[in-house]
This record gives structure tokens, sequence and C-alpha cells, in this order.
């Protein structure tokens, strides 16, 4: 697993020193994060839902983050936006002459 | 449920918007009068006379020394909302009497507590110190937003939309191109998100008001205290110019910009923001310079944010959003703002009425 960088460069260090203090790192250079919880457990994920999910279970952290896109289906289609409102409805509500 | 989150402080007005002036201003769904006494001290109490609801902010209502008088009938209140007087009789009614509201001036903001009168005392009031403090200059404005205030948390939780929203102005590619750090302390309730960019564009908003030509370093660290202040600490030095050793930084430019995320009702929000810098401290073309741009840059937001108002207001719950790491702080702000939410509507009354004749 890779290591967060620390010391005096400009990557951004440790600022809160309370007890309880949860960090995601995104890792530089990769689309990935480092979580770390106050108990000290640390895992790698790919999307924030699932990294805040496994620090959010203390201290029963699952093995692993959930990963994004995990069982999704490959060709999702999402739903039309509907509209009620006719202030919602997109585009000049102008006569067209 | 209310999203708005009750037992904090929010920040009312600027200490500057009150004087011996009646003053108006709905703060989380409550009409709240705000006038100074006479030595100078703010005071706040319901912004409506308990005898036909007429709002004391109105004119002709008006303030005779430490008390404010209806502009209808003449009900007279003291500092405190005790009416003291009333037309035509001597026998002033025992209920009548105004909700007060606690309040605390400090960093040139009023601030006003929502919720149990009695839990004020245990909620700290946030501090923003620059905002009137030796070694700064600061330049500040509101804007009212037609839109909740959890779209202005999320716009400022996240600032890669620099890039793409204040392109120009403060925005360069860097912001959403650079890894954000996120932390989270749990105890105090805080949010810090920090995003260093060591090889930047400079935008306009800093090459100007710095005189730094070229590329620099520029640090941006968001320390959110939910629900409703945020700071963003922001350094900007030219490339290779770091902190010392020791901590200090005589060659950084620093700017603390501040917001006051005030809501205003459940789909309005009072986007007070400020602008502190420790350089060109006496330099009136700076603070002009930073004031316009700093404004074009919230209005740019306000434009965006009504607009999304206007598309949430109208969707039945639960459409589904899509968070990617650019948004690892503004969910870790949500959370807190939920949970702080459901612990304040427990001490929710159940109708105006009752805030009316505590």
């Amino acid at each position: 697993m890779r290591t967060v960088p620390e010391g005096p460069t400009v990557t951004p260090t440790r600022v809160l020193g309370g007890d309880r203090v949860t960090r995601v790192a995104w890792l530089p250079g990769s689309d990935r994060l480092l979580g770390e919880c106050s108990c000290g457990a640390r895992a790698e994920g790919g999307d924030p839902i699932g990294m805040w999910q496994w620090l959010l279970a203390h201290p029963d952290h699952p093995a692993q983050v959930a990963e994004p896109d995990a069982g999704a289906a490959a060709v999702h289609v999402p739903p039309p936006h509907r509209v009620v409102r006719p202030e919602q409805a997109a585009g000049p509500r102008t006569p067209l002459r | 449920m209310t999203s708005i989150v009750r037992n904090q402080w929010y920040v009312a007005a600027y200490g500057r918007e009150i004087g011996r002036e009646v003053f108006g201003r709905t703060i989380c769904g409550e009409s709240i009068l705000f006038w100074r006494r006479e030595d100078g001290s703010v005071t706040a109490m319901s912004d409506r006379c308990v005898h036909r609801r007429f709002p004391l902010s109105e004119k002709p209502s008006h303030l005779v020394g430490d008390t404010v008088v209806c502009g209808y009938h003449g009900f007279t209140y003291d500092a405190d909302g005790k009416c003291v007087a009333v037309p035509g009789q001597t026998r002033v009614p025992r209920t009548a009497r105004l909700k007060s509201y606690p309040v605390v001036e400090q960093d040139s903001f009023v601030w006003v507590f929502i919720g149990d009168d009695d839990r004020s005392d245990s909620v700290p009031v946030p501090r923003a110190p620059w905002l009137d403090a030796e070694g700064y200059t600061t330049v500040s404005g509101m804007e009212p937003l037609a839109a909740r205030a959890s779209l202005l948390v999320d716009n400022l939780m996240d600032l890669s939309h620099e890039t793409y929203l204040h392109g120009g102005y403060i925005g360069t590619p860097e912001v959403a191109n650079t890894p954000i750090t996120t932390e989270v302390d749990e105890d105090a309730q805080v949010v810090y998100v920090s995003r260093h960019m060591d090889d930047a564009d400079c935008p306009p908003f800093y090459a100007t008001s710095t005189g730094i030509q070229g590329r620099i370093v520029r640090w941006q660290d968001i320390e959110f205290h939910p629900p409703c202040l945020y700071l963003l600490h922001s350094r900007v030095a030219p490339v290779g110019v770091l902190p010392h050793e020791d901590g200090s930084d005589p060659d950084g430019f620093h700017v603390e910009v501040v917001y006051a995320i005030t809501p205003e009702t459940e789909h309005s929000t009072h986007d007070f923001w400020a602008v502190a810098r420790d350089f060109a401290l006496e330099d009136e073309g700076v603070s002009d310079f930073l004031r316009e741009s700093n404004r074009t840059v919230v209005l740019q937001d306000v434009v965006a944010l009504d607009a999304l108002e206007r598309v949430l207001a109208g969707e039945p719950d639960g459409y589904q959003e899509l968070s990617i790491n650019i948004d690892t702080g503004g969910l870790a702000a949500r959370r807190i703002i939920a949970a702080q939410a459901a612990a304040g509507a427990e001490q929710v009354p159940e109708s105006p009425a009752v805030l009316s004749t505590r």
C-alpha cells in the first residue's frame, strides 16, 4: 500500500489534532483514496461514499472499502428528469413568430 | 423535518448594518428585529408586535431611547422585548412580550442564537478573528441567495468548481486537477479540506492584488465549522517559496476568505462574504479590486445556485446524485449537518405560537 507523503513539502500535512480525527487523502497521480481512522485502521478505496462508509463503521471496519461500480450494470440508463412546474422548463417560453 | 439546524449561532448581520434605526432580517425562518441601545450594544427580538403583528422594523415604527415604538398603534417595548406601554390605558397585559434573542457582536459580525435560549451559553460562537484584527485589511458584503443553504455548503466545500464557474477570476486548471486531503474532527465538528498546488497559474484575483508575476504556489485550506461558518485559508507565493521551518511565512501572501452561511428560510440564504488580507494593507486600489472581484465571484455562484434551487424545488425526493473524489469534504459536511439538524429538531416547538408566549 502506498503511504501518504509527510513532512515539510507542499503536500498537505496533518492539521487537525483531536482524539477522533478521520482522514481521507487522495493519492497523487491516481484516482485512489486512502482513508485513515482515528484508531489507526487504514484502507484504500475508489470513491468517497464507500470510503466514508468504511471509516464510519469504526470500530468494525469491513475488510475492504466497497468499490464504486462494483455490481453496477454495464449499461445504466437513468430515468428522465421530470418537470412538473413551468418555471423549471428548459429553454425560452416566449412565443415564436 | 426542517433542514435548518437549531441551537446554533448564526451570523445575522455585519455590525455596521445595525445602528439607531430599526433593522429587520429573517434568520432561520424567524423574523427578527435588531437595534442598538444607547450604550452601543445590539439587541434582538421578534419583529412582530404582539398586538396586530405589525413588523416593528417597518416604518413608522421607531426607537425612542432604549425602547421601540410600534408604528401602527404605539405598543412600546424595552430592549429585552418587554412591553412597557400600550395606548390609552395604564395596564399593560402581562403577556405583552416579544421573544428576545441572545446576541453576540464579534469579529465584525452580529451573531444571533436560534434555538432554546438557555442552551446558548453551552454553544461556542465560532471565530473569524482576521475580519477586525490588526495586521489585516478586510472587504466584505452579503448577497441574498434564492437557494437553500446546503447548496452553498456544497459549493464552498468543493473548490474544483472554481475552474469552471469562476474561470478568469479565481479559477485555473490546476484547482480542479489537484487532489485534496480531507480531515474530520468528530468531537470539534470541523471539516478541513486541503488542496495544495505547487506550480499553478496565478489567476487575476491574486496576480493583481499581490503583484506576483508568473506561476505560483497556491494553497487552499478550508476549515468549515458546520453548520454555518466557512473559513478558507488561502496562501499564494511565487513558485518554490514556502513557509520557513519554524512556521513563519514572511514571503507568502495570506488571504482569509470567510463565508457565513445563514439560512433565511428553508429555500433561501444570506450569503455573507469577507476577504481579509495581510498585504497592501493601506492600498485602497487593492481593496476596491478585491471587493469587486469577490462580489463578482459570489454573484456567479448566486446565479448557478438559484438555478439549481429551481430544479431541486420541484423534484420528487430520491433523485440519485453521483459523487466522486472531489466531493469527499462536502459529503463529510453534509453528514455532520444532518446529525446537527436531527439533534436540534428534538427541541423544535410544535408551532410558532409556542415561541411567542414563552
